[in-house]
């Protein structure tokens, strides 16, 4: 534990030192953000639109662009990176737990997150989004979002331990990218096509999205948030036991 | 008293889909406390491989080891804690300065943080970087690297320091450095297994030395017994070198390794 923040605190030092890997997680979210509400603001003008509650579509994409964030899996790319160069060795020579080597860069995906979390929905703020939830809601929103983060990365990284290539650690991220986009991203669930709605229906991702949603459009929708902590929850076990099997078994 | 290193007919088969390699094949070693041991072959031999699994980094296929007193497969904290490493490729990381890096390294061990400030403070000057200490290890030259990575494999005050190729890369004056610091840390009483692909290098250093062809090792003995072994065999009117006692324990003439290189470049 004491050694995973150890590391976790060395890991936040060096994004810090690579703002050109940092400004990207932030700068691709607000144009997705940007662009979608350009294309399709019109569509959905807040009155006459229900499902926004009287907020405008901003508010509607916000999730959405904020799981974008979320999804990068730079801890993985760090890393792969370690394991290429071979600083990862040098890390499992030391009297520590190996699973600390990834957990550690876990907890700076939590930080870096919440904090990346923070400043887009602070810059969503001006242009009319209101987070129904209040500063609570704010808090858990964010929490949320930066919890996500963590899982993904945490799977991702998992693919860089088993493939120990930075190549394929990229192409997985971009092959679970497309769960973004099978989700109620434009609309809410009841309104997609039958097929979408289905697909939709059994991709995780989506609960988290609708948990995230309810509580800048509806305030605290207990049963949406319980199901997109389930999600966590579930989604992080499982991320838990593999890195710990992987990292433990790698040779 | 124990020994250093005791390895007892370790092997190691890397399995991968274009087949198996054993790339170790019933390695015995004993190193005594206090030694420099040397641990030559040619490129392939099994050299990386061996000291991979004395360090704990790898599995063992099968055989043991005990290293500084324990079981690296069934106690492998007991023993990283009193072995350093320093491995083929000095894997920094590029992103922190020479002395966080030696702090990180200091603090999983185990020390608080001014004790691990302090002892990177120390190892800076021993190693002679304290004018790059705070700067990028990115910007490190091949020589800077390897000390920083000598510096880190000391941060605990090994029992046991495993060096995999320590001067390979390296100009001559780095090379002397290198060596310079290896005679200080053996004086301190550490045990030192290193790799080289230098005769001259493992002639000026180790105590003993073994040499690895294909898995297995070929010959074994101080230098000068190698030498005078190879002298007697073949009668020859002059001290054989170091190189000559390779060379005929590896299969190579040096006819053999001319025509390599004619190859090579043909
Ligand atoms: N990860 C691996 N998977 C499969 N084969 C491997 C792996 N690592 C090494 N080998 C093979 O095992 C054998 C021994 O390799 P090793 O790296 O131990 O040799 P070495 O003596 O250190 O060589 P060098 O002087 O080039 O560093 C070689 O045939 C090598 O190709
Ligand atoms: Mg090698």
């Amino acid at each position: 534990m004491k050694t995973s923040l150890i590391l976790g605190q060395r890991a936040l030092r060096e994004s810090l030192r690579t703002p050109d890997s940092l400004l990207p997680t932030l700068l691709i979210p607000l144009f997705f953000l940007v662009v979608n509400v350009g294309q399709a603001a019109r569509i959905f003008p807040s009155a006459g639109t229900e499902f926004l509650k009287g907020q405008n579509y901003a508010a509607f994409q916000l999730p959405s662009s904020l799981l974008v964030a979320a999804s990068f899996g730079s801890a993985a790319l760090y890393l792969v990176e370690e394991v290429e160069g071979g600083y990862f060795d040098k890390l499992r020579a030391t009297p520590i737990p190996r699973m600390a080597i990834a957990f550690g860069r876990l907890y700076a995906e939590l930080v870096k997150m919440l904090v990346l979390g923070a400043v887009m929905v602070l810059i969503a703020l001006p242009f009319g989004v209101r987070i129904e939830g209040g500063i609570l809601g704010f808090v858990v929103l964010i929490t949320v979002i930066a919890l996500w983060s963590v899982v993904f990365s945490g799977i991702m990284q998992v693919v860089a331990l088993k493939s120990r290539s930075a190549a394929a650690t990229q192409s997985a991220s971009l092959v679970f990218f497309p769960l973004l986009f099978v989700t109620p991203n434009f609309v809410p669930r009841h309104l997609l096509t039958r097929p979408m709605e289905i697909a939709a229906t059994v991709n995780p991702v989506t609960y988290v999205m609708e948990g995230a949603r309810s509580l800048i459009l509806d305030g605290f929708d207990g049963p949406a948030l319980l199901r997109a902590l389930a999600v966590i929850v579930a989604a992080g076990a499982l991320m838990t036991w593999l890195t710990v099997r992987t990292i433990n078994s790698y040779d | 008293m124990t020994a250093a290193i005791l390895a007892e007919q370790l092997m190691k088969t890397y399995r991968g889909r274009s087949g198996d390699v054993e790339a170790v094949r019933g390695v015995d070693l004993e190193v005594a406390k206090g030694e420099v041991f040397g641990f030559l072959g040619p490129n392939g031999a099994g050299k990386s491989t061996t000291v991979r699994m004395l360090t704990t980094l790898m599995t063992i296929t099968s055989g043991t080891a005990r290293v500084a007193g324990f079981d690296v497969a069934s106690q492998p904290h007991e023993t990283r804690r009193r072995i350093g490493v320093a491995l083929q490729e000095a894997g920094l990381d590029a992103r922190q300065t020479g002395r966080e890096l030696l702090v990180l390294q200091a603090r999983l061990f185990g020390m608080s943080r001014t004790d691990a400030t302090d002892r990177a403070q120390a190892l800076l000057e021993w190693v002679d970087l304290t004018e790059a200490a705070d700067r990028s290890v990115k910007g490190y030259s091949g020589g800077m690297k390897r000390r920083l990575d000598l510096a880190s494999a000391l941060v605990n005050e090994p029992e046991v320091l495993f060096l995999d190729e320590p001067t390979t890369g390296l100009d001559p004056a780095s090379r002397l450095t290198v060596w310079d610091e290896v005679r200080r840390i053996n004086n301190l009483g550490t045990t030192v297994f290193l790799t080289t692909q230098y005769l001259e290098e493992a002639d000026q250093l180790c105590d003993r030395i073994a040499i690895i062809d294909g898995g297995a090792i070929v010959r074994r003995g101080t230098p000068s017994e190698l030498k005078s072994e190879l002298r007697q065999r073949l009668q020859l009117d002059h001290e054989p070198t170091l190189d000559d006692v390779f060379l005929d324990a590896t299969g190579r003439s040096r006819q053999r390794v001319a025509g390599d290189v004619q190859e090579i470049h043909a």
